[in-house]
């Protein structure tokens, strides 16, 4: 049924494809099978009124960027309203914190209370959990069987009813030696108003940095509702959507994260404790529609009509981050060889050491690796990576210290390389152009 | 449950009236003189009754009317057009699924457009026949568990199935305690042998019950699990055996397969299908990939504390065109409902109250 959907969406994609004006009864058309679409995602229904409502509103309005086509043109629209609607990704710090889980009976708060451990643990942090349901017959049974799973500390009490008690004895135990704390608790929904002071109470005595939801991906239309509820009594800063390995769509948990105004960071995708994912916006919307390639084909037009310059002043400026470079290096590595391509730009008389060629595909995906276990200031600054640091990522990384090094190394190589270019004429160059001249990304 | 649904139905019902009444009122316009106040189409239209008793004023245009109350006024799809636009809206905001909504509007539609009626009969009356008649169709009929154990050979034998974590469990130990306060011996079967601490959680509730429980070792078969607690009931004569099982997705063909191997070794008489009362589109397909794989006797719908609109028991009901047996009201062993279909669907309706 739902790959109807899917189809006749892309359908009514089709009829616009080729035109050249706006028709507007193809707009209406795709329009309705969007809002079929969205809702038969579990998508907020008066959500889906608005968004289609606005999505009319800019096919027929807005002029389409100069040789754009008619359906791209809407297809952009529908993508960029979508993501807008989908917030930010919930940043994920890798930094010491706290983190309270919240959620609906059910909704796999235990399970991904296990899985954040793990993914903490990974990242080279020490996590310890506490089990604060004081409810649930065998609630601290099946967090702690889990936990050991991992050899990661539990700390619960099934004899205990009071579940603030638990969080009065358990953080103070755990603060000192742990860096990630994560506070597993009962279900509960909003129309419970003594657990919701409970889960209130908690709040307060724990000062937690996150209070993530967790939501089932296959939730209706009660997810609004249900979240403004938790949101109210805590403050919900970001949302995880779990069970998306089956075939639920999720709609339930953008609703979530619309009436929060906060971000999903991470989708549930299995029943063991490895199955957590960050989260992936586009493949998110593309499982809402049920058609696969709208972000991939938003951005080849959207290329077409306008390539982004990059910006090298700004690099210039020191501007150049560890994040910079590795897009930097994946966009050239799918170009060819590095050298030949490096002597083609216009690079003009500057030198360029011979470590900078020096660059592998098994090396780029160490570095990845790496990376992925840094956090977002030293990505952003890896001059405060300090030894200690070198340490932790390493660990987290799964390699060793001195392959943590030669990332900083060939990063300081690459950045003074751009500092020799400094002074060069025409300091905005077309990166993308110049790609495409060698046969552009995406190959 | 449901409180929401019924109120808005009471409102499309007084919309639907309105609209083909004024379109009857339309049909009329030729023949009246215009320039009279009361010729404007009645706007927002008060309670029925009151509508009616305005009716009766010797106005000019109530006149007209007596004229042509014999005549017939034939029902056309724009005349409901707009109410049952407004009924799609509220069935989808009440967590009906897509596809059955579509199915009960065109329902409606079918049953309406064409249809002749009196001037004189009551529209209401034939909105709400109409609606009925389509819920009904939807909701089938219910099953009474008791008198299906009494009227059946012993042990009777129930299995539960579903996706993770809707409540098949707390509902195995609610069922458990219905059945014992009705009168019945019960044991359960701890068929969760994969979930960490599910275990635990039946032991626990089937303890606090004084139910017994036939569980092995986590990991280990839920086949043998439950052949065993069918054959401990069998040679202590216990009336029913309650089989709980692990949560497991549709799409995963190896455990589908699991839960089909337990079926054949254990028999059930019933099997039940676990969902929440909280679920939205994914219930449809779920419900029907169960139904499909393994076989669906009754449906349980849990978590239906959480929501008052209760679409997914319209839905499910619909999809696998099995009676819902019990409705799960709360976390507690009391909090079960057996389902009435009729009860339910006058309860939406309402009496005109
Ligand atoms: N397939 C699948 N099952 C999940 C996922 N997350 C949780 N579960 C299952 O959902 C059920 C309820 O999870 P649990 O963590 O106990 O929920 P809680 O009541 O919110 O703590 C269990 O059977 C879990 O194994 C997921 O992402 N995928
Ligand atoms: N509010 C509410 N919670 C329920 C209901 N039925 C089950 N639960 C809760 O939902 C969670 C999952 O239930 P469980 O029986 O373990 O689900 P299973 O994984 O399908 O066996 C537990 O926290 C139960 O207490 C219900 O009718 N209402
Ligand atoms: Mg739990
Ligand atoms: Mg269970």
């Amino acid at each position: 049924m739902l790959d109807t959907l899917g189809n006749s969406l892309k359908d009514a994609v089709k009829k616009l494809s080729g035109k050249t004006v706006i028709d507007r009864a193809a707009v209406d058309e795709l329009v309705r099978d969007l809002q079929r679409a969205l809702l038969s995602a579990d998508v907020n229904v008066r959500l889906v009124m608005q968004l289609s409502q606005s999505i009319k509103k800019r096919a027929l309005e807005e002029e389409p960027p100069k040789g754009m086509g008619v359906r791209v043109h809407v297809l952009r629209i529908v993508y960029q309203e979508l993501v807008r609607l989908m917030g930010r990704t919930g940043e994920v710090s890798l930094e010491p914190q706290t983190i309270l889980m919240a959620g609906l009976q059910g909704s796999g708060k235990t399970t991904t209370t296990a899985k954040l451990a793990r993914y903490f643990q990974r990242k080279g942090l020490r996590v310890a959990v506490i089990c604060a349901d004081t409810f649930r017959p065998g609630a601290y049974d099946q967090l702690k069987t889990l936990c050991d799973r991992i050899s990661v500390p539990c700390f619960g009490d099934p004899a205990e009813s009071d579940a603030l008690a638990i969080v009065r004895e358990g953080l103070p135990r755990f603060r000192k030696q742990y860096e990630v704390i994560i506070i597993d608790t009962q279900g509960r929904h909003a129309l419970e108003e003594n657990l919701i002071q409970e889960i209130i109470q908690i709040n307060e005595i724990a000062h937690p940095d996150h209070r993530w939801l967790v939501i089932d991906a296959a939730l209706g239309q009660q997810a609004s509702e249900q979240a403004r509820r938790f949101h109210d009594a805590i403050g919900i800063d970001g949302v995880i959507v779990t069970k998306m390995d089956g075939t639920a769509k999720g709609g339930g948990a953008l609703s979530a994260v619309a009436e929060t105004r906060s971000g999903i960071v991470f989708i549930g995708s299995g029943e063991t404790i490895e199955d957590l994912e960050r989260f992936d916006p586009d493949g998110f919307i593309s499982r809402l529609l049920g058609m696969g390639d709208l972000k991939a084909l938003v951005e080849r037009a959207e290329e077409a009509v306008s390539t982004d310059e990059i910006d090298v002043n700004a690099m210039l400026k020191g501007k150049f981050t560890l994040r910079d470079m590795y897009k930097q290096l994946e966009a050239l590595n799918r170009m060819g060889p590095l050298r030949q391509i490096m002597s083609m730009l216009p690079l003009g008389g500057m030198q360029i050491p011979d470590e900078a060629y020096d660059i592998t595909s098994t090396k780029m995906q160490r570095y990845r690796v790496i990376m992925d276990s840094m956090t977002p200031s030293e990505l952003d600054d890896p001059s405060i990576i300090g030894s200690a640091r070198v340490q932790r990522i390493a660990r987290g990384a799964g390699v060793t210290p001195e392959d943590v090094r030669e990332l900083i190394k060939y990063y300081k190589i690459m950045q003074r390389a751009l500092k020799g270019m400094r002074g060069m004429d025409g300091g905005k160059f077309n990166m993308q152009r110049m790609m495409k001249k060698f046969g552009g990304p995406g190959r | 449950m449901f409180d929401s649904l019924k109120k808005k139905l009471q409102n499309i019902r007084t919309k639907f009236a309105s609209n083909i009444e004024e379109a009857a009122e339309v049909e009329v316009e030729p023949q009246q003189t215009s320039g009279t106040a009361e010729a404007a189409p009645p706007l927002a239209r008060p309670e029925p009754p009151a509508a009616l008793e305005e009716r009766e004023r010797p106005t000019l245009i109530n006149r007209v009317k007596v004229f042509v109350r014999e005549r017939e006024i034939l029902i056309r799809e724009k005349d409901i057009e707009e109410p049952l636009a407004e009924l799609e809206m509220v069935l989808l905001e009440n967590d009906v699924a897509l596809p059955v909504t579509d199915e009960i509007i065109s329902r409606m539609r079918a049953d309406l457009v064409g249809r002749h009626r009196g001037l004189g009969a009551s529209v209401d009356d034939l909105v709400v026949s109409t609606l009925r008649s389509a819920l009904c169709g939807v909701l089938g009929e219910g099953l009474d568990l008791l008198r299906y154990v009494q009227e059946h050979e012993r042990p009777v034998k129930i299995l539960f199935t579903g996706v993770n974590g809707t409540g098949k469990t707390t509902t195995v130990a609610k069922v458990g305690h219905y059945l014992q306060k009705n009168g019945f011996s019960v044991v359960i079967g701890a068929g969760d042998t994969f979930r960490a601490g599910a275990i635990e959680q039946i032991v626990t509730h089937a303890d606090r019950l004084g139910i017994r429980v036939v569980h092995h070792q986590p990991g280990a078969d839920p086949s043998a699990v439950l052949f065993d607690a069918v054959q401990y009931a069998k040679a202590h004569n216990i009336d029913v055996v309650l089989a709980d099982t692990a949560g497991r997705f549709h799409n995963r063909a190896n455990l589908m397969n699991q839960l089909e191997k337990i079926r054949r070794v254990m028999k059930p008489d019933l099997v039940v299908y676990v969902d929440e009362a909280v679920a939205g589109n994914d219930a449809v397909i779920r419900a029907d990939e169960f139904n499909r794989t393994v076989g669906t006797d009754a449906v349980v719908l849990t978590k239906a504390d959480m929501d008052p609109r209760g679409g997914a028991a319209i839905s499910i009901a619909h999809t696998v065109g099995k009676p819902i047996l019990f409705l799960g009201t709360g976390q507690g062993y009391d909090d079960i409902m057996p389902f009435e279909p009729r009860a339910m669907v006058d309860e939406l309706l309402g009496g005109g109250d």
